[in-house]
């Protein structure tokens, strides 16, 4: 015992003696420790969910720390999809995502275009115009969208249509708030493209949209590609639309949102398969993370520190 | 017969087809521009500004709970008054403001809850910046892993929080509640719930900052830490006079973003606590629409809420301009 401490109590301070040699040591054990500790606090939420999923739901009570699955349950991850139709709610999410990202991409693409390789009166005040709807809260459309697509404003007679329940509902709105981010990431990308290059598409008889979707917009790919992976993933994560523009049921094009919620809701005991439910909504954003990476980090560094 | 019938309606279709693209060629700069935002500023027209003159519109009509129709009668700013001074919370699932009960009013609880998660936010991603700045093995997969919280689905994010923190399963609830920290159900208690509410915030949100701030380092000139350690700076030193005030604009900026985000707080608190526990503006928007149909109150709710904002980006942008013109 004593001579064991002795030993440890000596490697320490030998450690601390060449520590206060060269305090660059000192400054690389305290990296390892917080990078250690944002690896913890980051990643230990999934793991708890991991547990709950994998614990017969009958054996959830208190878990101790650090928590461990108390049995293995694998099962929970195929009751998630029939106690609710749950990849009925991923499907329409997916839906919705691709759907918002291909009107934005083309829309953005148009303005993009324009604010990027032309100029026209009253191009500064229109470009602050459209980026100040990404400052709205999603608070202050609601009421007169929500009235407009349960059919209850009538223009001259006629009244809306119904969108409530259907896709429409959703895609409108996703598409104009997330718009403005595209358009800034478009603008940008497709600024940089040399005027000889379109010029020389347009001497070979493409029309100036044939040259934007053809050579401008292959030749910005990755741009393209940051803008969509932004894209789907914000319509992917969207709580406010998504919660108050359908009823909730699956087949009311209802997204993630209320698969996730039924479980709360109806289920309130089920806490193995809340668990599981999440970790299989998560799975797509993580893998599109890990693969889109450069693109991310890219998209959301431009559009905050170039405005 | 019928392959000519085609060929004349081909080179019809073609012919229009070629006029309209003749015409759009002919088009000037200014011209073509706006023929192209035609599509965008419709969408933005029926989808943003529209609602927004809408909601504004509605906000200066009284409630209507008797009749069919959405509106009362015009009142001008009386909405505005009666949320303000507080004669309309009784009227509210919760007040609007009342500083007696700062947890379980409207526009305190979201205050409350923006000025701690964005603090934290910031301290949070300005470390985790630092990590990611230096050069290291695995690299890249302790980005990804700093990166996967801001990913997550709201949803999501919420039902993780709600796990973590409900009391019959939680690991958390018992020793919190034994160190006096938390009571015994957190999720229904609004000063609890208020704090777990802003780590989950913290938690997934840092990432953004961090990821902002980064960029902001590694635009700072490398030579410029060889000249600090010549004239003998220790790495503090050179942190205090060189990092901090070139990151400075950076940090502002995802400051300015998260600050937007954290006072629209809805999903997260619908997900884990539920609007009656913590009341954010936007709740109150959504309660006092849905459930109660009072249009001209929520309307008004929902005007502060995009007020306060605006009033937030434009103090952020008059310190932005001047640290930009102090440096």
């Amino acid at each position: 015992m004593a001579t064991e401490s002795d030993s440890s109590q000596g490697a320490f301070s030998r450690w601390v003696d060449s520590a206060i040699e060269s305090p660059e040591k000192v400054y690389r054990a305290m990296f390892y420790v917080v990078m250690l500790f944002f690896l913890f606090t980051t990643l230990f939420p999934f793991y708890w969910l991991l547990v709950l999923a994998l614990t017969p739901n009958e054996a959830i009570t208190s878990f101790g720390f650090p928590p461990v699955p108390n049995g293995f349950n694998p099962e929970a991850f195929v009751n998630v999809f029939t106690t609710v139709p749950f990849h009925v709610y991923m499907f329409n999410s997916f839906v919705l995502g691709i759907a918002t990202t291909a009107v934005v991409l083309v829309l953005a693409s148009l303005a993009g275009y324009v604010f990027g390789r032309l100029d026209f009166p009253g191009k500064g005040p229109l470009m602050l115009l459209i980026l100040a709807v990404s400052y709205f809260p999603p608070a202050a459309f609601i009421i007169p969208l929500f009235r407009l697509f349960t059919g209850n404003i009538s223009l001259l007679g006629v009244s809306s249509p119904n969108l409530f329940n259907t896709p429409f509902s959703m895609v409108l709105p996703f598409s104009a708030l997330f718009m403005p981010l595209s358009i800034f990431i478009l603008s940008t990308f497709y600024g940089q493209i040399p005027d000889g290059l379109e010029d020389a598409a347009r001497i070979e008889g493409t029309t100036r949209l044939g040259a934007l979707f053809r050579v401008i917009m292959p030749l910005s790919a990755p741009g393209v590609a940051t803008a969509g992976v932004l894209t789907f993933i914000s319509v992917y994560n969207e709580f406010f639309f998504s919660f108050l523009m359908t009823s909730g049921e699956a087949n009311n094009w209802a997204p993630i949102v209320w698969g996730i919620l039924s479980y709360q809701g109806q289920y309130t005991q089920l806490y193995n398969l809340m668990a599981a439910a999440s970790i299989v909504g998560v799975l797509p954003v993580a893998i599109l993370v890990v693969v889109a990476q450069e693109k991310i980090v890219s998209g959301l560094t431009a559009g905050a520190l170039k405005e | 017969m019928a392959t000519t019938d085609e060929g004349i309606r081909d080179s019809e279709r073609s012919g229009a087809y070629v006029s309209a693209v003749r015409w759009m060629e002919n088009l000037s700069d200014p011209q073509f521009a706006y023929l192209l935002l035609t599509p965008v500023l419709l969408l933005l027209g029926l989808i943003a500004f529209w609602p927004l003159l809408s909601t504004f519109r509605m906000s200066l009509f009284a409630d209507n709970l008797v009749g069919s129709a959405a509106l009362g009668e015009f009142v001008g700013l009386e909405n505005y008054v009666a949320l303000l001074t507080g004669e309309r919370d009784a009227l509210l699932v919760r007040p609007f403001l009342d500083p007696s009960t700062p947890f379980r009013s409207a526009l305190t609880v979201t205050l409350i809850f923006t000025l701690f998660s964005v603090f934290f936010e910031t301290v949070v991603g300005f470390a985790q910046a630092l990590v990611l700045d230096q050069d290291f093995r695995g690299r890249r997969w302790v980005r990804v892993a700093i990166i996967i919280p801001w990913a997550v689905p709201i949803v999501i994010q919420g039902m993780i929080f709600f796990l973590l923190f409900q009391p019959n399963i939680g690991f958390l609830v018992d020793p919190l509640q034994n160190w006096g920290i938390f009571s015994a159900t957190p999720l229904s208690n609004p000063v609890d719930s208020m704090i777990i509410l802003i780590v989950a915030d913290v938690w997934k949100t840092s990432a953004f900052m961090a990821l902002i701030i980064l960029a902001g380092l590694q635009s700072v000139d490398r030579s410029l830490y060889d000249v600090g350690r010549v004239a003998g700076a220790s790495k503090y030193q050179q942190f205090k006079m060189i990092t901090l005030p070139l990151v400075l604009p950076s940090v502002l900026v995802a400051m300015l973003f998260r600050t937007i985000g954290a006072m629209r707080i809805y999903g997260l608190i619908e997900t884990v606590v539920g609007c009656n526990t913590v009341p954010s503006l936007s709740c109150l928007v959504v309660t006092t629409f849905r459930g109660s149909r009072m249009y001209g109150t929520s309307a008004a709710v929902a005007f502060i809420t995009a007020g306060l904002i605006g009033l937030v980006v434009s103090v952020y942008i008059v310190k932005y301009a001047d640290t930009e013109t102090g440096a």
